[in-house]
Order: structure tokens, then C-alpha cells, then sequence
């Protein structure tokens, strides 16, 4: 059972992605901000995590880099509202980029990929 | 007791304080001595008729007279040949001095041997002194009498200043100049043309001129003048600087290089000094000048001259004086007395120059505020775009805030009504209900992105279309609205369309705000045409859409507002409607256009480059 955690502020958001990805057969636990995501990263020890970018306190862009210095080799896929961060060199260090959709679909087949999965 | 003496010094001051020319009483006094005293000749030796170093000259140093007469020591040996005339068998010579400066000799002789009575020897200083006295008079006369032309010249020149502080206005202010020049309590010519200096391609050109066409003309308008009343400088700002005149014309298409030295106007500005030119006449009328050709004078203001004239004068007098700016020279004034033929003095000419320093200043001065007012429209103008500019920046920020706001909710929204539809029956109400959020959600969403698209250069995803496809999806976005509002639909689509390359969900957008548009305006009822024509630009194919509507039209006060991103007639929306179609237009090439008939209503046309693969057109049939 792969294990992923959700970073993002949006509480609504948090909770359509767990269910979501619940369904898919994995074990999904939240953060909602950069801070907790790395408090939570030892305890949980997740295989993959989805990283909004704009969010109050430590933003997903932070959270990348301090995360990137101690897991090397963890999948992080960034979400954001709108494609503008994509000219941004700082996201290039995470492994996805997905634009947030009400049609998950593009979201759960990047997590495959990423996962080996598929 | 008759006096002789006496009664000849009366009848010599009468003469004296009488009035008229100098020389005439001077005679007329001489006159009278000469026969009292019952003389030959009684002269006055003026300074020109002094010989130096004869015998008069040496008595003007001695300020004595001299009584020649029988048995004086007086020889002729101290004559000179030349003063030989005045040696007389008895002669008298009383020179006359105004306080130190010497004014001539009273010159009295006796053509027989006469002896001076000591009356006659008393008496004749006496008279000389009268007419020293009346010499001095009438120097004093004379000097007060140039000084009161010169106050009222100087007073002219302060009232045409004055009639020239009124206004920054350059026409106007030429104008001013060309009026005081001609005006009968100015300056006095008959006609006025004034050149400047345009440096850029060194050539004077005739800018203005004031004056009558003809003699007729030139009456009545000395006359309608001579009627005024007033000061001088009220009187030539309220004449109407609306000047039709031929010669005004004339001299406005006149252009003369300044290199071209032969010019009498050249000169006056290379040289930077006056001329008073006469220029005689050829049997054919022209008037002679020393240039060849080109030169305009002759040909031109000169030609026109003698073509109007009533009377035909043998030889055209002119003068030019030059228009001094800020230490150099701004252009030319000529003058002319065509039509009552007052000769040109170089008094007038002196006053002209005098006049033309002032007036060059101003003209310069409204010329540089002239400039001003340009560079400042200019500046205006900016200020208006940079604003506008402020406005789409301004527009950008609102839009990224309020995307941002509202896609996290829509997500949520859209992604738990999908979670509901998933679980609900096929066929069911409910998944009916799922189904329209799915639906409105996914639209929101693209509408949000339409958006960022205006102000975030969002990249084309560039696919090969057929524009009646985009046309019918967008209508099915809309198809609510025109159902709802009772509008009658007319489809006009061409069979065959070449295809074109571009965003498909941002024409959709596009066209489904103008139909979307179209409903609006029209209200309750109504038809809405949809066209699409193919037809070739410059040699190459191109597609057009057409969205019409019959609805009120747009106001003509707002036509050129219609793209700009604030504007907007419908009050609850942002404005983005029409300034996001033109964006997404320009993006794919192509162009749009407004046919506005207002009352009747609106016709959109958009126009864009078909694909050509290999310059070969597929054509895709309905």
C-alpha cells in the first residue's frame, strides 16, 4: 500500500483528494502547510507527495527545497490553481507539475506514473 | 518824431517772430536793412561760404566786426582772390555767434565811398543780433519739431507692442505685426508680406501678407478705418485676422532657398539688414530684378502686382527690413506703397526696423509657445495610454486574485460532484443533476482560464479546425440564452470552408461571447445570423464569420471603447467580454471588425487565415 501525503491549505481540497486517492487504494494523510508536511515526513513516511504551492506560512516552493535536501529520491508533484509557475526554475526540482482540475484524471495517472504503478 | 531806426528794428522783429521758412525771413529782413540803410547789396554769409584763411575767416576768429570805409587801414591785400567779389569801396561784416558756435556774417556794402555814421555803426549789431536770435528760434523750432515726431513714433511703436502682449497666439500674433505695418495710425504701407525662416530646409517662406488686391479694395478699407475710433492698440486686435485676399495666397506658396543671394528677401535675412529697393519696370510689364529666375519678387508678388494695378506705374518700390528673433534672424518683412505711391523714406524704414525688433520677438515667442502647446498634446496623449495601460495591469492583478479565489472552491466543487455522479444510477434524476454541475463546473473553470489568458500569455494549443464546428459548440453553450429570449436563429454557413489552425476552446470562447453578446442586446426578440464564408485576401484564403444581431446597436460614443477591458454597457459584468475576443483574435492572425448601424443593430466580422498544408487547400465538405 503506497503511501502519499497531501499538502494543502484548502481544507476541501485535502479532503476530495484523500477520499479520492483513498479510493484508489491508497493510504493518503494531510498537512496544511509546508511546515507540517515536514513535520509529518518522518512519522508518516510517505512514497510520494502532492504539494500545493500557494499557501500561507511555508509555501509549496519552500516546502520543495527543504523536503528535496533530506529525500532525495521521493516523487513530489506540485499543484497549483493556474500553469504560472511553470516558467518558474525552483519548480523544476519536483517531478510533476499538475494544474488542480475538478477531473482528477490527469492527477491520478501522473501518481501512477510516478509510482511505477502503470 | 519819426524814427527811423527805430522803425526798421520793429519792422525786422515782426519779420523774425512772423512764422515760415527760415530762409524766406532771413531774406526778407536782409531786405529791409538794405534799403533803410540805402545800401547795395546786404548778405548773409553763411559757415559754407567762409574761405579759410581769408580775410572772413580771420574776423570769425576775432569776433569783431569790421567797418571798411574811406581812409580805413583796411587792405586789399588781405583779400584772397576768391573774396574779392565782397571788397567794396565801404563794407560792413558782423559776425553772428549762437553762444560759442558760429552762424554766419552779416555781409552790408556801399557800391560809392560811404562813412558809417556812429548811429548807423550802432544800429547794424543790433539787427545782426535779431537775426542771430531768429536763426536760434528756429533751431529751437525745428528740434522741438523732430522731438514731437519722435514721441509720437515712440508712442505708435508702445501701442503696437501693446496690441502685441495680447496674445501668445503665432497666427494671430503675425497677423498683429502685418496689421500695425499697414494700419493708417501704424505704419502706414499699403501692403505687408511676411517670410520666415525655416531653418530645417533653409528656405524663407511666405507665411502671411495684409493688404487690399486692388485700389478699389485699398479705398474703401482706408476708409471703413478712418471711421474707427479708439486707441491704436484696441483697434488692431479687434480687426479680423480672417484674411482671404489674393495676394495672402500669393505669398503663402512662396519658398525661396536662402542660398539663392540674388533674392532681395535672401539678402535681407543673410545680411540682417534693411533695403529699399526700386526695381524699374520691362516693356512687358515685369518687373526687373537681377535674378534670372526663380526669384519671386519679380515673378510673382511683383507680376501680381502689375497685373492689378489701376494705374500702371513705371517703377515698384519696395522695402524689406529683417525680423530679429533672440540674436538672430527669424525672417523678413517686405512693404510696399503700391497703391498710393508715398515714396519710402529711410525714416520709414528706420521706424519699420525699429517696429520688425519687436515683432520678431513676439513671433518668436509664440512660436516657441507653440511648440510648448504641441509637446504638451503630446505628453496628454502618453499620459492617456501610460493611464490606460495602468488599467490592464490593474485588470491583470484582479483577474489573477479573483481566478485564484474562486478555482480552489470550483475544484472542490467540481471534484465532489463528480465522486456523487460516479455512485449514482444511469437513468436517475439525480445523476441528471450531477451531470449539469459537472457540466456548469468544467464551463466555470474554462472561463477562469479564458481569463488568465487575457493577461498571462497563455500558449495556443494549435489543432487543424473547421470553423462551422467551433461556431455550433460555442452556439451550444449558448443555446440557453437565445431559447430563453425568444430569438430566431439564422445559420448561412458556406458548403465548403478550408480549414484553419488554432485554439479550439479559445475561438469557442470567442464566438460564444459574441453570441452570448448578441442575445443580450437583443433582448426579448430578435434574429441572430451566423455566417461563415470562405473568400481570398491578397491571394490568399481566408475565412469569415459573421455574428449579426438586430438589437439596439452600439452607441457611437462608445464604438472606439468596445475592446478596452473596463468597458462595459451591461453593468453586472467586467467589461472582459469583446477586449478577450479581440486578444484571442489577434493571437490566431486574424482580425475583427465592428459593422455598427445603431438603432438597427450590430454585425461583428472575424476574419482568419485558412491553414495551407503544401499550398494545398483540404477542403472539407458538410
Amino acid at each position: 500500500m503506497k503511501k502519499i501525503l497531501v499538502v494543502d491549505d484548502e481544507e476541501s481540497i485535502r479532503f476530495l483528494y484523500k477520499e479520492e486517492l483513498e479510493e484508489e487504494g491508497y493510504v493518503v494523510e494531510c498537512a496544511g502547510d509546508g511546515e507540517e508536511a515536514i513535520e509529518k515526513l518522518p512519522v508518516f513516511k510517505p512514497d510520494l507527495i502532492s504539494l500545493d504551492i500557494k499557501m500561507p506560512g511555508m509555501d509549496g516552493i519552500e516546502a520543495l527545497k527543504r523536503i528535496r535536501e533530506k529525500e532525495r529520491q521521493l516523487p513530489i508533484i506540485l499543484c497549483s490553481a493556474y500553469g504560472e509557475y511553470k516558467q518558474d526554475l525552483s519548480t523544476w526540482a519536483s517531478d510533476a507539475y499538475v494544474v488542480k482540475c475538478a477531473d482528477l484524471t490527469a492527477f491520478k495517472s501522473t501518481i501512477r506514473k510516478l509510482l511505477g504503478l502503470s | 518824431m519819426p524814427d527811423p531806426a527805430y522803425d526798421l528794428l520793429k519792422s525786422v522783429a515782426r519779420i523774425s517772430n512772423a512764422s515760415g521758412p527760415i530762409l524766406v525771413k532771413v531774406d526778407q529782413m536782409l531786405r529791409s536793412i538794405s534799403t533803410a540803410f540805402q545800401s547795395g547789396r546786404c548778405l548773409f554769409l553763411g559757415p559754407e561760404k567762409i574761405v579759410p584763411n581769408g580775410f572772413l575767416s580771420r574776423l570769425v576768429l576775432e569776433k569783431k566786426p569790421l567797418w571798411v570805409e574811406e581812409g580805413s587801414s583796411f587792405q586789399k591785400e588781405n583779400v584772397l582772390p576768391e573774396e574779392e567779389d565782397l571788397f567794396c569801396p565801404a563794407f560792413a561784416c558782423i559776425p553772428l555767434y549762437d553762444g560759442t558756435s558760429f552762424l554766419g556774417i552779416l555781409y552790408l556794402d556801399f557800391p560809392k565811398q560811404h562813412r558809417f555814421s556812429p548811429q548807423q555803426m550802432d544800429l547794424l549789431p543790433l539787427l545782426a543780433e535779431v537775426i542771430e536770435v531768429t536763426i536760434h528760434n528756429d533751431d529751437l523750432q525745428q528740434m522741438i519739431q523732430s522731438h514731437e515726431k519722435r514721441v509720437k513714433k515712440l508712442s505708435t511703436l508702445w501701442e503696437l507692442n501693446k496690441a502685441l502682449l495680447t496674445t501668445v497666439n503665432f497666427e494671430r500674433i503675425l497677423h498683429l505685426t502685418l496689421t500695425a505695418i499697414t494700419i493708417g495710425e501704424g505704419l502706414k504701407f499699403n501692403r505687408a508680406m511676411l517670410f520666415l525662416v525655416n531653418e530645417k530646409d533653409r528656405i524663407l517662406e511666405g507665411t502671411m501678407a495684409v493688404g487690399p488686391d486692388n485700389a478699389e479694395e485699398a479705398g474703401k478699407v482706408w476708409a471703413s478705418l478712418s471711421r474707427r475710433n479708439g486707441a491704436l492698440s484696441d483697434l488692431i486686435t479687434q480687426l479680423d485676422p480672417e484674411d482671404h485676399s489674393a495676394l495672402n495666397s500669393v505669398v503663402k506658396g512662396i519658398q525661396i532657398p536662402l542660398e539663392q543671394e540674388e533674392c532681395i528677401l535672401s539678402r535681407t535675412v543673410l545680411e540682417g539688414r534693411p533695403f529699399n529697393t526700386q526695381l524699374p519696370r520691362s516693356k512687358e510689364g515685369w518687373l526687373q530684378t537681377r535674378c534670372e529666375r526663380g526669384c519671386h519678387l519679380g515673378s510673382e508678388v511683383g507680376c501680381y502686382v502689375g497685373e492689378h494695378l489701376s494705374r500702371d506705374p513705371k517703377i515698384y518700390s519696395f522695402a524689406t527690413v529683417p525680423l530679429m528673433g533672440k540674436g538672430k534672424v527669424i525672417g523678413a518683412v517686405l512693404v510696399d506703397n503700391l497703391y498710393n505711391q508715398n515714396p519710402i523714406t529711410e525714416e520709414d524704414i528706420q521706424f519699420l526696423s525699429m517696429f520688425a525688433n519687436q515683432a520678431g520677438l513676439a513671433i518668436e515667442n509664440a512660436a516657441l509657445y507653440r511648440n510648448l502647446e504641441e509637446v504638451h498634446r503630446e505628453l496628454k496623449e502618453t499620459q492617456t495610454y501610460l493611464v490606460h495601460l495602468e488599467k490592464m495591469v490593474a485588470l491583470g492583478e484582479m483577474s489573477t486574485t479573483i481566478a485564484h479565489e474562486i478555482k480552489n472552491p470550483l475544484t472542490s466543487v467540481g471534484g465532489f460532484a463528480r465522486r456523487l455522479d460516479r455512485n449514482l444510477p444511469q437513468e436517475s434524476q439525480e445523476k441528471k443533476y450531477s451531470q449539469t454541475i459537472i457540466k456548469e463546473v468544467s464551463r466555470l473553470e474554462k472561463i477562469l482560464d479564458g481569463l488568465l489568458n487575457y493577461t498571462q500569455d497563455g500558449s495556443l494549443v494549435s489543432k487543424e479546425l473547421d470553423l462551422r464546428d467551433v461556431l455550433e459548440e460555442s452556439l451550444s453553450m449558448a443555446i440557453e440564452g437565445i431559447r430563453l429570449g425568444g430569438v430566431q436563429l439564422i445559420k448561412e454557413y458556406a458548403e465548403e470552408i478550408p480549414l484553419i489552425k488554432g485554439d479550439s476552446h479559445q475561438l469557442k470562447q470567442s464566438f460564444f461571447n459574441l453570441i452570448n453578446n448578441a442575445c443580450q442586446a437583443m433582448k426579448e426578440k430578435g434574429t441572430l445570423f451566423l455566417r461563415v464564408h470562405s473568400f481570398s485576401k491578397n491571394g490568399s484564403p481566408c475565412v469569415r464569420v459573421e455574428v449579426e444581431d438586430t438589437g439596439k446597436g452600439i452607441d457611437p460614443e462608445n464604438l472606439h471603447n468596445i475592446f478596452n477591458p473596463f468597458y462595459s454597457t451591461k453593468e453586472s459584468r467586467l467589461g472582459l467580454g469583446l477586449p478577450i475576443v479581440h486578444k484571442i483574435i489577434a493571437s490566431h492572425r486574424g482580425q475583427i471588425e465592428v459593422d455598427n448601424r445603431p438603432g438597427t443593430g450590430v454585425k461583428f466580422i472575424i476574419t482568419l487565415p485558412a491553414f495551407e498544408e503544401r499550398k494545398e487547400n483540404r477542403i472539407i465538405s458538410p
